[in-house]
């Protein structure tokens, strides 16, 4: 199969139940999708059976995916994000059937394969372990936490109209190191507070207990932490004039 | 809610983070139809893409594709 094809291409062709075509995309982006899931999840069997969900669905949603125009590589790592997040929630609940627990020395572990441009471990490699194994260095993975009305535990799929066009993500990843550098300028409390948020899946509330700070303060944390994100990433994709 | 207060929140409600309120609020704007919102989501998604990516890439072990194709195929016999 041609390696020029777009990954747009492809998903229609998987729309059609090419599996050749889902085994392309799945070559390309396998890699920076399990890196991710890896990074949350605490264990290799649990990040291998989401990867593998994560897929599943690319393939059964094809058809309506392929209608909306989104790029297909947001769509597998916002997917890809929100599955691993669940199940880590649902580890730290102890729900039934949310996948082994046994914790695996070489999930995250790195490749020379990697596919895709990404700078290891931008959001420092406490962040994907400060969800499963938390700063205080206890095993919180497996604790349930309580429901504290402040949480948010799902915002639920993400429809492919809201994600961004493939010309978009092209502008991010062609300047994804640039941008890796500007989350590595957020200061340290806010760059733990959003890692936390990313692969821990916490709720700001509990990133506030997890980190032992007020939640007012936290919030502010977190809030600065994205504006500032944000605004850099206009600014280094030109969609934005600001100084970096 | 207006959408000027809502434009610190999109990244974190697609990240889960915001509160259960402050959920509801986005949900209920957002289902009126507010394209200018809408709009941000969408960018928004862009930043959550980007911190997705500041993990490290790794490869899953080539069993893990095996089994995905070996269950795809599955699905498409019957259907041929």
């Amino acid at each position: 199969m041609s390696e020029e094809l777009a990954a747009e291409d492809l998903l229609a062709r998987v729309a059609q139940h090419d599996v050749d075509a889902l085994s392309e995309l799945y070559d390309r982006y396998a890699p920076c999708v399990y890196g991710l899931i890896a990074h949350i999840l605490p264990s290799r069997d649990s990040a291998e059976e989401t990867l593998m969900e994560v897929f599943a669905r690319l393939w059964s949603e094809s058809p309506s995916l392929s209608q909306e125009g989104g790029s297909v590589v947001a769509w597998l790592v916002v997917t890809a994000r929100e599955s691993a997040v669940d199940r880590l929630r649902a580890l730290r609940m102890n729900v039934p059937n949310a996948g082994p627990q046994a914790p695996s020395a070489d999930a995250g572990k790195g490749s020379k394969a990697h596919t895709r441009k990404s700078k290891a471990a931008v959001l420092a490699p406490s962040a994907a372990k400060s969800a499963a194994r938390p700063l205080n260095g206890k095993s919180e993975a497996m604790k349930p936490r309580p429901a504290d009305g402040e949480r948010n535990p799902a915002v639920g799929p993400v429809p492919m109209a809201w994600l961004p066009r493939p010309k978009e993500i092209t502008l991010i990843d062609d300047r994804l190191v640039l941008l890796h550098k500007v989350i590595d300028q957020l200061p340290k409390p806010q760059r733990q507070a959003l890692e936390l948020a990313v692969f821990g899946g916490l709720s700001e509330s509990e990133i506030a207990t997890e980190m032992g700070e007020p939640l007012g303060k936290v919030r502010t944390s977190l809030r600065a932490a994205v504006t500032f994100v944000k605004h850099r990433r206009r600014a280094v994709c030109g969609t934005w004039a600001a100084n970096i | 809610m207006g959408c000027q207060h809502l434009e610190e929140l999109y990244e974190l409600w697609l990240l889960g983070a915001i509160s259960e309120q402050g959920s509801l609020d986005l949900r209920e704007h957002l289902a009126r139809g507010c394209a200018h919102c809408l709009g941000r989501v969408r960018e928004a998604t862009e930043t959550v893409y980007l911190l997705g990516l500041a993990s490290k890439p790794a490869r899953p072990h080539p069993r893990v594709k095996s089994e995905l194709l070996r269950q795809i195929s599955r699905k498409v016999a019957p259907n041929r």
